[in-house]
């Protein structure tokens, strides 16, 4: 390896990444059969969301002024933006067990930044049928909404999903890091998980407080609701909308710091 | 087991149902986190579908009233709550590990021993996290929810509702035997009952093809049925009996299903090293 002296660089830690990663896979190709099934499930998930969505709105022309087409937009968007999490950052749901058991230990010995090594060993693949079940779906309401395709509004895309994405796996950070202080950080994780299947409904149809807890506390609305409204509402953006990236940034940032400062004071079960 | 006795020692399995309560208590901080996230689930459900229903230019959609679908749906969620126990994960595990070969062993059926196994998980969960919920939205809805009859058939559509569903867990339990994916096959299971069921949305709602074919399905006689007794304000109860013969004859069906397959996948079974 050529690269050693340079154990800072983005290069070094896309290499280690890729090495992890291969490690990871094949170890997973082993089991075969429980990739496809988790796939399918995942996908049954997702198409069961969207048959429900259907049922819906063949009763209801509307959503407070939102159509179904554009309810499908929102669906779609948060389902490729909650696909990161899934995808790099599942390990998070083993951080407990490790932490109790005394296993985390052998992470802290690493001269490599500790998240990211912890973080990058599991690749979660079951990621990739969300993936691309809400690209179709958000391809099927942009071509029904009549949206255009340009350059630009791929780009705007782009961003707004990266930085939608940053915020779930913020929240997760924080809930999976809460198992350095407390024993029950298994139920903290689910309640917070679950929140995720609300970010797909426009913040509107809650009342003041739900919106702002929805907007402050537990960021949800970051996920699908205030990205979308530059495609979706482009007279009417919010500053909130414009400043989402760097919310998420911020965000992001603040889960690192809470789930390193639990980790650094992690001392081991002496096992 | 053939070494079980002819007459049936049902205090063996009440014992069980006695162990998982105590084991369950020791975990109060799990009943806080579900009631607390009942809550959130019950506010976000009366907003959304006060949202749509003040979108809809009619109170009364499919012959349900705002509160119905309202009752309907936070009673449906407390209810998975409370019968989502994980059997298929505990059963899984258990053959992955091999421990299951320690539970084969035991003078018991074992699809038995895993019911009062988690029947006592079943009756604390009940009383701890769903009559609370239940309580709320009967207080929160007050004079929607009719306080006659209806409970006492509820109640009874309910204990069969558990059964059915407990035997839907063990035969999918029984697949993992042969799929090794537990997470997989759960989740398809958890999809295809609550969609199937009306869980996620009544199925007074669907359209007419699918909803007949979804009716001959056992999955709506676990959660439709017994809701459909509690928001129904009939004085007649022919109905409430109709309903019951229906999961009744779904209960024997998925008993006799469940231990028939689980009978033939037995002898499949490998355990790695035991």
């Amino acid at each position: 390896m050529k690269i050693k002296k340079k154990t800072n660089t983005l290069r070094y830690y896309a290499h280690i990444y890729r090495m992890i990663l291969a490690q990871d896979l094949k170890s997973k190709m082993n089991y075969r059969a429980d990739f496809i099934i988790s796939n399918v499930g995942i996908i049954a998930t997702n198409v069961s969301g969207f048959i429900a969505f259907w049922i819906m709105f063949q009763n209801f022309p509307s959503i407070l002024n939102w159509t179904y087409y554009e309810m499908m937009f929102l669906y779609g968007f948060s389902l490729i933006a909650l696909t990161p999490v899934q995808l790099f950052f599942d390990n998070n749901w083993n951080l407990r067990f490790q932490v109790y058991s005394g296993d985390f230990i052998r992470y802290c010995f690493r001269p490599i930044n500790l998240f990211f090594y912890y973080i990058s060993e599991v690749f979660d693949i079951k990621g990739i049928g969300q993936f691309a079940f809400g690209a179709g779906t958000l391809i099927y309401a942009w071509k029904n909404l009549g949206l255009s395709v340009t350059p630009l509004i791929i780009l705007k895309l782009i961003i707004a999903l990266f930085s939608a994405s940053l915020f779930m796996i913020a929240i997760m950070n924080i809930a999976a890091a809460t198992c350095f202080w407390i024993t029950n950080s298994g139920i903290v994780m689910v309640f917070m998980f679950n929140f995720k299947d609300y970010a797909r409904y426009p913040i509107t149809i809650f009342n003041s407080i739900f919106r702002f807890i929805f907007t402050f506390i537990i960021p949800i609305a970051f996920i699908a609701y205030y990205p979308s409204l530059i495609f979706l509402r482009p007279d009417n953006v919010p500053l909130l909308t414009y400043l989402s990236p760097f919310i998420g940034i911020i965000f992001f940032y603040i889960s690192y710091k809470v789930w390193i400062t639990g980790a650094m004071q992690y001392s081991g079960t002496g096992s | 087991m053939n070494t079980e006795p002819k007459k049936f020692n049902l205090n063996k399995y009440f014992a069980l149902t006695k162990a998982s309560i105590l084991e369950e208590l020791s975990f109060r901080a799990n009943y806080l986190v579900t009631f607390l996230g009942n809550l959130i689930y019950l506010c976000v459900i009366y907003f959304l579908w006060k949202a749509i229903y003040n979108s809809s230019p009619h109170d009364i959609v499919n012959g349900m009233t705002f509160s119905d679908t309202f009752i309907y749906l936070v009673l449906a969620s407390a209810m998975f709550n409370f019968l989502e126990t994980y059997v298929v994960w505990i059963m899984a595990k258990d053959i992955q590990t091999g421990k299951i070969v320690v539970d084969l062993i035991k003078p018991m059926n074992y699809q038995l021993y895993t019911f009062f196994y988690f029947s006592g998980i079943y009756i604390t969960y009940f009383f701890i996290t769903f009559m609370p919920t239940f309580l709320i939205v009967l207080f929160f809805t007050w004079g929607k929810i009719a306080i006659g009859i209806n409970l006492v058939f509820y109640v009874l559509s309910l204990i069969l509702a558990l059964i059915i569903n407990f035997c839907i867990d063990f035969l999918v339990g029984t697949i993992c035997l042969y799929t090794e994916s537990i997470w997989g096959t759960n989740i398809m299971k958890e999809v295809v009952v609550l969609l199937l069921s009306g869980a996620t949305i009544p199925l007074a709602f669907f359209p007419e093809t699918l909803r007949k074919i979804v009716e001959m399905l056992p999955f709506q006689a676990i959660y439709n049925l017994p809701l459909t007794i509690l928001t129904s304000n009939n004085t007649d109860p022919s109905g409430y009996f109709q309903a019951i013969a229906i999961q009744f004859f779904w209960v024997v069906v998925m008993i006799i299903l469940s231990a028939l397959f689980w009978k033939k996948s037995i002898k499949v079974i490998t355990v790695n090293g035991g």
